[in-house]
């Protein structure tokens, strides 16, 4: 009976079955689980049998006691038998349909996971922020697991109402003529219970919106209140609508208890009056005892259709939660070649003819772009220019609308991926670091290297000073360590230092670095680091003027490309510098 | 563990509401006597009604029981009005405290500034507190009155009915409570796993293009794959103590129904009439197997769902308010400092790091302000020039060295309540404009109040008349997020132009201007009275200034434009002029 254990899932998402709407992921998850969900099934549906079967085995026990007729102890172990099998098949029920929406999850979250890895970052950042894609892969991602255990236990509960509405006529058809005229009835009296919910709900989210919002705006303006010494004021700014809250709080249980007056009375009532007809049928010598308790049983089971209709707004959920799902999964994953780079590059990179667009407009417009072999490249330009969406393109996280990126001769969409990414490095104006400490976050990569070649990264980085000040040095944990926007960029560089193949691209990656450090880490990317071609975006002076090349980038284009010193006669140029006195282009 | 840290807590909560539980027992007394007519009326119908050939009486005593239904119904009224008495002020305990936490912590460190996992505090998790609790008193009062109820029930019809039924009801109950521990650790080891796992997720969100760059989807991956299992294993665990759970419910709930009619012959014995067993079943089966299933069903799931989100937002605050905060600092405020006179302002060998580890920002600082100069910073980002200006207005404290206004120590002036924005004003480069009158937002810095005429004259003195025009006068109310970062700017720099300060810091407050809008706002500032210190966004800027700070790690320099072409590398390079040097 028990589904045979498999080998691991498919973990590659490209391989899977198209999973791009919510139709398709729903069947995914089914046909993942098939044999579980189908086990479920059957589980449930014998507890639901069990349930219809036993209110008559017990009316008829009953009525055999009451009579002192023989047969009374076969009837007596048929309702134990029932009783167990109930009980016992709810426990599995329980059992395997927890375990199997716990499996499904995992492998929603495995395929999502699996796949925002395998994009490009830029086309996951553009359409969903960090904190929706954590929603869609751990809130939504586990209510879209559950969707095939809620339909086979929804399918298999169906079950009950139905049969206890058959069994109800079986016992006497006016009981059920009773049951069905009640429903409408009681509804029609009990309508005026449930109103106004939604508004008071509504109501209660914007009161609770507005304190959320003015708490961002009191937290956002944290300097000016601790400068100011307004904390106390600001507090009670922000709590003002508490007692609104409150108010509209207090409204919703109202609303929320009218409505359970509704629910709770329906039930009774109506098995109330089956009993009442049943109870003159009985009178009358068309029914027993055992019948009479047999009937309110199945009246209470019919009446739990309702249930059945939470499962169905619960599956709804779940669809709703599998669309999202599907909208990640719908992004385009990069696609790969296997071709080698030569052996022994120099690192040689060429964009031909190579256009952009972000949202619409252009960013890089046909640019032409050689960066020979082993030299430093500096690329500059005003903000906006283009000059993050070329670092980005010349080493393939993001693939170009049009044109060609080769490395040392090979296109970079035909190149090998895990030889890709092992000869181009990059380093980040912010890098985001990953790791338990700070030396795993330099390690931090495809490969791990030594701690030798760690320490070494971080003394080019300019990093190992402040790393070894830490309480553990490279040890520190991560999160523990109190990191300056210099000291992140450093660690990025370390980290960028300590996996550097033949390429390294440096996109503003020392902009918040004292002058000193900036020209100690600038002659080390000369001199220490084992790299072929440097491709780093600049602002300052002083780097372009270090640089054997510079690529001035202006609107998308490159205006030209040429040593510092002779780009500098042209007044254009000079001011491409004179815009800031910090290094960053504004936030 | 949190549950008895959280205990003395609740029953503080509770003990200051003894009147609200009063009522709510009241209220749920009414839902005993419901339950107790559900049994009792149908035996009664049965036993003197239906079955003595008496139908009248029976429908008479099943009208009995269908009213005491409605009126058990209407209970539920009175029963959740006593809840909202109940859940509503713990909710709003839970909010004002992570209100004030979450102000506290960024009064302290404006540097980490809001983060949304605040909004998930106050609005996901107060809600799920009240939800759960809410739940657990709802499920919790309710068996324990439909239990009374259906007691007395069989009580009343015949006392052997509790022999036969109570054994296995409390034997199912002592079942329950012994798997209420480990499912509660399990629930707990289950919330733990999924937020390890959506931190993963998110760093992974967070740090795709560095993951990708790095080549590290594969460890990542496997990472992730191994959080995930890990999140799927807790969750089975669970569900095999929910099927456990579902046993100890056979042996409260359905074994009793069993063992009713197991014993029927003796029950005939010992006079129970039929009606008597129809009502004791329906007990049973109407009131105590659906009052056993919620309760079952909910205590586990919710209490401890309860009992973490409660023991996370009441949570002591951790070692991050130690650090010197202006609000925690002067034992007592010193006199609202009158010093309409312009200070002079000295750093002495100021020397300043984030955490004793770590490295220092400023390290052996030397500069004077003369009053009524006009200084401006430049130096490149991360460099430390925002902390410098925390240091000037008092919100920092140096390690080493003294900063000085008037002589006296900036730090010890700037504690809460003296009302600092009579010395000095900062406006950092966020700009904070609340949601409120354009005049209550200008007036900010003025613990006095200002005339309106003065008010108006700052804010045409900076430029802000176009946008007083625009929104339509200085009573109109302020959407902030409708605002460009520039207009709040301008609201920011009208604030502090209006202000009595004598020394004003602006943290590259003009940022978000363009360049005529920036020189005309430093223009009005440069002709007001006192001392301006400026971070310079833009060259253009710091030449307005009479001297220039530049800020190069551990070295400084200070002087006027010219001098530090001549003398400062860095300031060469700020100022784009590293080519002249070069040759």
């Amino acid at each position: 009976m028990a589904p045979t254990p498999r080998p691991a899932p498919p973990r590659n998402a490209a391989q899977l079955p198209p999973l791009a709407d919510a139709s398709g992921v729903l069947a995914g998850t089914a046909r993942h689980s098939a044999s579980r969900i189908f086990a479920l099934f059957l589980f449930s549906a014998a507890s639901a049998a069990a349930a219809v079967a036993l209110p008559a085995a017990l009316g008829r026990t009953l009525d055999l006691l009451l009579e002192d007729a023989a047969g009374v102890e076969r009837a007596l172990v048929l309702c134990a038998v029932l009783v167990a099998a109930e009980v016992l098949f709810d426990a599995l029920e329980a059992l395997v349909g927890g375990a199997t929406s716990a499996r499904t999850t995992a492998w929603l979250r495995r395929c999502g996971a699996d796949h925002l890895l395998s994009v490009a970052p830029h086309r996951a950042a553009d359409r969903f922020t960090p904190g929706d894609l954590v929603t869609r892969l751990t809130g939504n991602a586990a209510e879209a697991g559950t969707a095939p255990t809620t339909a086979a236990i929804g399918l298999a509960s169906v079950l009950v109402p139905v049969g206890g509405l058959i069994c109800l006529a079986l016992i006497d058809l006016w009981l059920v003529v009773v049951f069905l005229a009640g429903i409408p009835l009681l509804a029609l009296l009990l309508r005026g219970f449930a109103r106004g919910s939604s508004h008071s709900v509504s109501q209660y989210q914007r009161v609770q919106a507005d304190i959320a919002g003015r708490l961002l705006e009191a937290l956002g303006g944290a300097r000016t209140v601790a400068a100011a010494g307004t904390a106390e004021r600001e507090l009670a700014r922000v709590l003002a609508p508490l007692s609104e809250l409150s108010a509209q709080g207090r409204r919703m249980w109202q609303v929320y208890g009218r409505a359970s007056v509704g629910s709770g009375i329906l039930v009774p009532l109506l098995t109330t009056m089956v009993l009442a007809v049943g109870g003159v049928r009985l009178a009358g010598g068309s029914l027993s005892v055992g019948d009479l308790l047999a009937a309110s049983r199945y009246a209470a089971l019919a009446a739990g259709l309702g249930a059945v209709v939470g499962q169905l707004n619960s599956l709804l959920r779940s669809r709703a939660a599998a669309r999202r799902i599907a909208d990640m999964l719908a992004l385009p994953a990069v696609r790969h070649g296997g071709r080698p780079l030569p052996a022994d590059g120099p690192g040689r990179v060429e964009l031909r003819s190579v256009t952009v667009s972000r949202g619409g407009a252009p960013v890089l417009r046909g640019v032409d772009l050689v960066v020979p072999g082993g030299t430093t490249m500096a690329v500059v330009g005003r903000s906006g220019a283009g000059k993050s969406t070329l670092a980005a393109i010349a080493g393939r996280l993001a693939d170009p609308d049009d044109g060609v990126v080769l490395l040392d001769g090979v296109p970079l969409t035909e190149a090998d991926p895990s030889e890709l990414r092992r000869e181009v490095g990059y380093a980040f104006e912010r890098p985001v670091l990953f790791g338990e400490t700070v030396g795993a976050a330099i390690g931090f990569g495809q490969y791990e290297p030594t701690a030798g070649e760690i320490g070494a990264s971080a003394r080019a980085a300019g990093a190992d000073t402040f790393v070894r000040l830490l309480p553990g040095g490279y040890a520190a944990p991560l999160t523990d360590a109190p990191l300056s926007g210099g000291e992140l960029q450093r660690l990025g560089l370390a980290r960028a230092f300590a996996h550097a193949g033949r390429l390294l691209i440096l996109d503003d990656a020392t902009s918040s670095l004292d002058s000193i450090t900036e020209l100690h880490v600038g002659r080390a990317l000369v001199h220490d680091v084992r790299t072929g071609t440097r491709l780093l975006i600049a602002h300052r002076v002083s780097s372009a003027a270090r640089a054997d090349l510079v690529a001035w980038v202006e609107d998308g284009r490159v205006r030209a490309v040429g040593p510092h010193a002779s780009l500098w006669e042209e007044p254009d140029y000079r001011a491409v510098f004179a815009d800031t006195v910090r290094d960053t282009g504004g936030s | 563990m949190t549950g008895s840290r959280l205990l003395p807590q609740a029953l503080r909560f509770l003990g200051r509401r003894k009147r609200v539980l009063l009522k709510l027992t009241g209220w749920s007394l009414l839902e005993s006597a419901h339950t107790f007519l559900g049994g009792y009326g149908v035996a009664m119908a049965l036993d003197r009604g239906f079955l003595a050939g008496r139908t009248g009486t029976g429908l008479a005593w099943l009208a009995v029981a269908a009213l005491a239904v409605v009126i058990g119904g209407l209970a539920t009224g009175g029963v959740f009005r006593g809840l909202a008495d109940l859940v509503e002020p713990l909710r709003d305990g839970l909010v004002r405290r992570v209100v004030t936490r979450s102000l506290d912590e960024a009064l302290a460190e404006p540097a980490l500034a809001a983060d949304s996992a605040v909004v998930s505090r106050l609005t996901n998790q107060t809600e799920i507190a009240r939800d759960s609790f809410a739940g657990l008193v709802l499920v919790a009062r309710s068996f324990v009155f439909t239990s009374v109820g259906a007691l007395f029930g069989l009580a009343a019809l015949s006392p052997a009915l509790l022999v036969v039924v109570v054994p296995p009801l409390v034997t199912g109950l002592l079942l329950f409570l012994a798997t209420l521990a480990p499912m509660a650790a399990r629930q707990h080891d289950f919330l733990c796993a999924d937020e390890a796992l959506a931190a993963q997720f998110g760093s992974v969100a967070q740090g795709l293009r560095d993951v990708v760059a790095c080549g590290a989807g594969a460890p990542m991956a496997a990472r992730t794959h191994v959080l995930i299992e890990q999140e799927a294993k807790a969750a089975r665990s669970l569900a095999r103590w929910a099927s456990a759970r579902s046993l100890s419910l056979g042996v409260a709930g359905h074994l009793p129904v069993v063992l009713l009619l197991v014993a029927a012959p003796w029950l005939r014995r010992q006079g129970v009439t039929a009606g008597a067993l129809l009502g004791a079943l329906t007990y049973l089966t109407q009131a105590l197997l659906p009052a056993l299933h919620h309760l079952m069903s909910t205590l586990g799931a919710a209490g401890t769902r309860l009992l973490v989100v409660l023991g996370r937002l009441s949570r002591v605050p951790g070692p991050r308010l130690a650090v010197p905060s202006p609000a925690g600092t002067p034992e007592r405020p010193a006199q609202a400092p009158a010093h309409p006179d312009v200070p002079r302002v000295e750093l002495r060998a100021v020397t300043f790091a984030y955490g004793a580890a770590a490295q220092p920002v400023l390290r052996g600082l030397e500069v004077t302000i003369e009053p009524g100069e006009h200084l401006a910073v430049v130096g490149p980002s991360g460099i430390g020039k925002s902390t410098l200006t925390c240091l000037l207005a008092g919100l920092l404290e140096p390690d080493e060295g003294e900063v000085r206004l008037h002589g006296r120590p900036a730090h010890a002036q700037a504690g809460r309540g003296a009302a600092p924005s009579r010395l000095r004003v900062l406006i950092p480069q966020q700009a904070y404009v609340f949601t409120g009158s354009l005049y209550e937002n200008l007036l900010y810095l003025c613990p006095d109040g200002a005339p309106r005429s003065a008010v108006e004259a700052s804010s045409e003195a900076v430029g802000l008349g176009t946008l007083v025009h625009r929104l339509g006068g200085f009573d109109a109310q302020v959407e902030p997020a409708a605002l460009s970062h520039g207009e709040r700017q301008l609201i920011a720099l009208a604030r502090a132009h209006v202000s009595p300060a004598p020394l004003v810091i602006l943290d590259e407050a003009t940022c978000h201007l363009d360049p005529a809008a920036e020189a005309r706002a430093e223009q009005a500032f440069a002709e007001r009275p006192g001392t301006l210190i400026v971070v310079a966004h833009r060259i253009s800027s710091a030449r307005r200034a009479d001297r220039i700070l530049v800020l190069d790690g551990l070295t400084a320099a200070c002087g006027s434009h010219q001098e530090l072409i001549d003398r400062s590398p860095l300031y060469r390079d700020l100022v784009g002029r590293w080519h002249a040097e070069k040759n």
